[in-house]
This record gives C-alpha cells, sequence and structure tokens, in this order.
C-alpha cells in the first residue's frame, strides 16, 4: 500500500501527464459539443425551411384540388356532368 | 562601518512588520476569494453564479410544430406554416438615423411609426410585424438595422376555409386552441415548447449557444371524420336553400350509424377563419352542436318505438283521427284535414297531430320519455365538442293534461341536431347506439349498445321510408334511384309573447339507404320565408339533393339498377360507345 501511494519523481510526472490529457479531452469534447450543436442549429434551420416549404406546397394542394373548383372546372372546362342514376351500371361481384 | 549597524537591525524589524502585514492583506484577499467562489454563504458561490447567469445567459423558446388537422382521406383542413415575427429593440433603433429606411421596408406610414417608437423609447421590446412570410421578414433582415430581429413562429392556416370553419374552429394568435376541434384536441396537437440557452452580449445578441434544456416535441397530426367532398355538398346545398327559402340561417349533419363517425357537419352563415380581425361570433357558432330547438313532428317516430314496444299497437293499428281535431286540457290540436280511420303507420306519414296524441294518451307519457332517454336526448352524444349543449327532457313536479301529450310531438324539449341525428342514427343501426366521433374510426371505435330490439327500427325504418312515399309529407325527399326515409318537422318559433305565428324553423331528419340504412343526414332551415316554410318543403329537397351526392360520394349501390355482370356492361359500353 505504502509503495503504492508513495510519491516518486516518475509516478508525480504520471500523474501530471494524465491530468494534462484529461484537461486536453475535456477541451476537446467542449469543441466537439460547439460543432455538433451548431450542425444541429443548422439542421433546424433546415427542417424549418423544408417545413415552410411543405406546408406551402401542402397549401397550394389542397387550394387547387378544392372540390368547389374541381366540379367549376370539370363543368366548364371538361364539360362533364354528374352521372344520373340511369347511366351508373353496377358491375356485380 | 561599526556605526553603521544599529540602523541595520531598526530596518530589519520594519521590513518584517511592513511584510508581515502585507502578507496578512494578502492572506485576507485570499480568505475572501474562498468563501466568494467555493463557501456556501450568503453571497457565496452560488450566489455568483446566478447573477452571473441572470446577466448572460438567456433561453429561447423553440416552437413546436403544431399538429395536421385532415378529413379522412387526408386532405389537409388546418396547417401550421412557418412564419417570422419582426421584433425591434427601440433603444437600439432609436438614434441609429435609419428608422425610416425601416418604415419604407416595411411598408409603415413613416409619422406614425416614428411616434410609435417615441411612445415605446424606454422598452427594449416592441412587436414591428408579427407572422410575416419568410420572404417578407427575410427582406427586412437583410437590411440589417441595428435593434431589429426576428422570431421564429407557426401561423395556422386553414385551406378549407369557410366550408369547415365552425367544427375545426380556431387558434388564437398564439397558436392556442381558442375553438372547435383546435380546441377539444389542443392538448395532442400542440405538442411541447421545447427550451435553450445561449449567452448574450451586452446588447441581447447571441454570442454562443450553451445547449438544448428541451427538446421540442411536434403536436400530433388528426385525422378527422369528416369527408371534405360531403362538407362541400352540404356547404353548396344549404347556400342555395338560403338562397331559395330566404332563411337565415341553416345547419346540416350527416353521419354514419354504423361507426359514429360525423362525416359532414355544416353551418351558415359561416366565416374565414384565415381572416382574422372581422370574425363575427353570431357565425362562429357550430349550430349543429350548440343550438337547441323543440323538435316538433321529428320526435314523432320515437313516440312510435314508444308505441310498439308498449305491444298496444303494431303499424297496422287503426286509429280513430276524426274529426281531424281532438281537445286536450282546453286546447285545440287541429290536424290539416279530417283523415279518419287511418294504421299507425299513416300517422307518422302524414304527420296527424290527432293521431299522435291519442296514442300518447293511450300508452302515457312515461313510456315516451324513457324513450327519449334512451335515446340520447336531453344527454351529450358524446362528440364532446366544445360547446356542444345536451338539451332538456320535460320534466313537472305536476304533469297537466296538455303536457303529457306535448312531448309526443316535439314540444317542450329541447335538442341539438347532431342529437336528433345520433337518435335516428339507432334506428338506423338496428337499434343499436354507438357514440358519435369526429376522429375517423373506420369502425374500430366503441362497440355500442342495444337500445331497443332490431325488428321494432326495421318496422320504423320501414314507415320512414313510407313518409318520402307518395301519400306522405317528404316525397320532396325522395332520391333518385335509391329509397330513403325520414320525417319532416316544422316548429314555430319561440319569441318573448310565446310562439310566433310567422316564424318557423324547417326540418327533415332522413336515413338513407333503407335497404341498409347507413347515412343519417339531419337538415335544419332557420326561418324559411314565404310559402315554402315547411319540413317538407324547405328541408326536405336540401335532403334530397345533399343524400343524392352522400350516397354517390360513399359508392352506394342504386336500389333499382339492375346488376349486370362485367361482360354485359363492357358490351353495352361499346353498343353506347361504338368503335369507329
Amino acid at each position: 500500500m505504502r509503495a503504492v501511494l508513495s510519491a516518486s519523481p516518475l509516478r508525480i510526472a504520471l500523474c501530471a501527464g494524465l491530468v494534462l490529457f484529461s484537461a486536453l479531452l475535456v477541451v476537446g469534447e467542449t469543441h466537439q459539443t460547439r460543432l455538433l450543436f451548431t450542425k444541429l442549429q443548422a439542421q433546424e434551420s433546415e427542417r424549418w425551411h423544408l417545413q415552410e416549404r411543405y406546408s406551402r406546397l401542402l397549401l397550394e394542394y389542397s387550394t387547387l384540388s378544392a372540390p368547389h373548383r374541381i366540379s367549376a372546372l370539370s363543368k366548364t372546362s371538361l364539360a362533364m356532368r354528374s352521372p344520373n342514376t340511369g347511366s351508373i351500371k353496377v358491375v356485380a361481384q | 562601518m561599526s556605526r553603521s549597524r544599529p540602523p541595520v537591525l531598526v530596518y530589519r524589524w520594519r521590513i518584517a512588520l511592513t511584510a508581515a502585514v502585507l502578507a496578512g492583506l494578502f492572506g485576507m484577499l485570499v480568505v475572501r476569494l474562498v468563501q466568494l467562489q467555493v463557501g456556501a454563504s450568503q453571497y457565496g458561490a452560488h450566489f455568483l453564479q446566478r447573477q452571473g447567469d441572470l446577466r448572460a445567459v438567456r433561453s429561447a423558446e423553440i416552437p413546436a410544430y403544431r399538429g395536421l388537422i385532415t378529413d379522412r382521406r387526408g386532405a389537409p383542413l388546418a396547417i401550421s406554416t412557418p412564419v417570422v415575427t419582426l421584433w425591434t429593440n427601440p433603444q437600439e433603433l432609436r438614434g441609429s438615423g435609419r428608422e425610416s429606411e425601416l418604415a419604407t421596408l416595411m411598408n409603415l406610414a413613416p409619422k406614425s411609426f416614428e411616434a410609435r417608437l417615441n411612445r415605446y423609447r424606454n422598452k427594449q421590446f416592441m412587436y414591428l410585424a408579427r407572422h410575416q412570410t419568410p420572404q417578407v421578414a427575410g427582406a427586412v433582415m437583410e437590411a440589417g438595422l441595428p435593434g431589429v430581429y426576428g422570431k421564429r413562429e407557426y401561423r395556422r392556416f386553414y385551406p378549407a376555409g369557410e366550408v369547415v370553419s365552425q367544427l375545426v374552429g380556431t387558434t388564437n394568435i398564439d397558436g392556442a386552441g381558442a375553438t372547435g376541434v383546435e380546441l377539444l384536441f389542443d392538448t395532442s396537437l400542440q405538442g411541447r415548447t421545447g427550451k435553450k440557452q445561449f449567452i448574450k452580449a451586452l446588447h441581447g445578441e447571441s454570442i454562443r449557444d450553451i445547449g438544448v434544456v428541451e427538446e421540442a416535441a411536434d403536436g400530433q397530426s388528426l385525422r378527422l371524420s369528416i369527408d371534405l367532398r360531403l362538407q362541400h355538398v352540404q356547404h353548396r346545398e344549404l347556400l342555395t336553400a338560403l338562397g331559395e327559402t330566404g332563411a337565415a340561417a341553416a345547419s346540416a349533419v350527416t353521419i354514419d350509424a354504423q361507426t359514429g363517425e360525423i362525416l359532414a357537419m355544416t353551418n351558415l352563415p359561416s366565416f374565414n377563419p384565415n381572416r382574422r380581425g372581422q370574425l363575427d361570433l353570431t357565425t362562429m357558432r357550430n349550430r349543429v352542436a350548440t343550438d337547441v330547438f323543440e323538435p316538433g313532428s321529428t320526435v314523432k317516430p320515437l313516440t312510435l318505438v314508444a308505441a310498439l314496444e308498449s305491444g298496444d299497437f303494431d303499424i297496422d293499428t287503426l286509429v280513430d283521427t276524426s274529426p281531424g281535431r281532438i281537445t286536450v286540457g282546453g286546447k285545440v290540436l287541429p290536424d290539416p284535414r279530417n283523415y279518419g280511420e287511418i294504421t299507425v303507420s299513416r300517422i307518422i306519414e302524414k304527420s296527424s297531430q290527432v293521431g299522435v296524441t291519442k296514442i300518447a294518451q293511450a300508452i302515457g307519457h312515461e313510456r315516451i320519455i324513457d324513450v327519449f332517454q334512451r335515446f340520447g336526448l336531453g344527454q351529450l352524444t358524446g362528440a364532446e365538442f366544445p360547446g356542444e349543449r345536451s338539451g332538456r327532457l320535460p320534466d313537472h313536479d305536476f304533469w297537466s293534461a296538455i303536457d303529457r301529450v306535448t312531448p309526443a310531438f316535439g314540444y317542450g324539449l329541447l335538442v341539438t341536431p347532431l342529437q336528433l341525428a345520433h337518435a335516428y342514427a339507432i334506428l338506423a343501426n338496428q337499434g343499436r347506439m354507438v357514440p358519435l366521433t369526429l376522429l375517423a374510426n373506420e369502425g374500430q371505435g366503441a362497440a355500442g349498445r342495444q337500445i331497443i330490439s332490431p325488428e321494432i327500427a326495421d318496422e320504423v325504418v320501414t314507415v320512414l321510408h313510407r313518409v318520402t312515399g307518395r301519400d306522405g309529407t317528404a316525397q320532396r325527399a325522395s332520391v333518385a334511384g335509391f329509397n330513403v326515409g325520414g320525417k319532416t318537422g316544422t316548429i314555430h318559433k319561440v319569441g318573448a309573447t310565446g310562439y310566433l305565428d310567422d316564424r318557423y324553423v324547417a326540418l327533415f331528419v332522413g336515413v338513407a339507404p333503407i335497404e341498409a340504412p347507413r347515412y343519417v343526414t339531419v337538415v335544419v332551415i332557420d326561418e324559411p320565408k314565404g310559402d315554402a316554410y315547411g319540413g317538407g318543403a324547405a328541408a326536405a329537397p336540401v335532403y334530397s339533393r345533399i343524400t343524392q351526392e352522400v350516397l354517390r360520394i360513399q359508392s352506394a349501390v342504386p336500389t333499382d339498377s339492375d346488376k349486370q355482370s362485367p361482360v354485359k356492361t363492357v358490351a353495352m359500353a361499346e353498343r353506347d360507345n361504338p368503335r369507329v
């Protein structure tokens, strides 16, 4: 026990080295964290822009596919009409 | 040499004393430093840490994306879209000499903007414009004006606009549900706002992010039981009806009797939820769930249920309705004409007041009220719509002669259109009551419970079909190609002086198709003008047009279509459109 604890110059140097190493690791990790956080921010920002585009497209889609627009277009430019019961044929299963 | 010794001795202790004092002072500094940095005293490490954070660390909200609301087929009804709220720190902006530049960029009148800035001169926060599109905000931000900042937020858009506005509801400017479905499912739609921390410089600009304290959780999207196509059909037909009848308001609701899903729910007048600022509260009510009225003749089928359950009547029992009127408790209840001796079925078909009164007197009001109760009148429907009313069933300490018969033909009780639809759904669903829902459940919802026997439900549906037949009061409710059934109602509105003679509510409740009843639709026309004020004249045609589309959209097979084999159909198609 005593032999382990006794402070030989070699052991002191070893400890100092370890402390320095771990201190450098802390610095390195902090830097990594910051880099990752920046990346996260960038991706969140990208997500935000994508979301903006997605919701704009959704809005456009629902405006274009609104039932009243479809029915107006089908009547005017496509000359379609709702089928009456006589013109509906049911295919037996 | 010897003369110089003594003074050296004197100086030595002086030096020692000075050194000791200095060392003592330095020691005190160290002790104090340790106290402040490590110690746990009142102004110790904790305190200083906190003070430092208060000055430098700021947290910012990470907005959560509010869930999408779609109809049952995925068509969007409410979408959150990212927007930017521009704000300024007036203390930084003022005096920079670029105020007018900002006013021009934002299309603000320079004078009033200047005045507003002046009012806020002692503040550090002033909204410039909330909820700007990223393009507009981007242009302002790119100018690099001092003290102008953007905050990311979401704004709600309602692509279907006024067609579903009362049902979907609205959010307030801070993005929380305020009315309708937005309020009902606010918790799951909302998600959780996140939080991140950063270190700020003197003027508040972020210099370093510390990290995310709480992750933002996006809201869940919601698929409603509503079919936007049906919603459009109802909206269109109600608009037509308002034009034709000059009515003040109209509502319609269609439900799937088997699953309890509400397929469409429309109210007019309506409002555009995308245009804030000019909202009129009367147009925002979802009348289908929140407005009560006396149901009038539309509850007669429920009276019929009570009569059939009593065992004293079946639908072919003869009842004498001559001379076309009956006096109860001093009040005369007339029929349009003397129908003579007619069957119970015919009483409902003709909506004979005398006949229903005689049935009510024979079976007693308790049985009728009991059926109303079992059919959910006077109770909430389970749809849990915000502001939904439960209506009221008659409850007297003393039942006078007239009190005992009025419920049988729908007076003295209050119901909502939704309750009426729910009650008819029980008839359509072979006597089973399934709780109503606004969420698509594909029939996987609650199982429901048997309220009346399937036989009685079938008999009543048969009678309902006759109402739309050649001799019934609702011929105009019939739908080409299909067998439907239903019941009309024409109710006097109540004013300050009692029942009003010239103001009515026209009602129609229908089930379709008769062979396999599934779709229950209620149409309410409030205060139709002119001669066509009755349920049969004002509401039944609307029902017919709505149901035509409901059945087509739901791909119901027309009753009178002879089913054909695929080969024959192709052959017919070729005959109709011969290839050249």
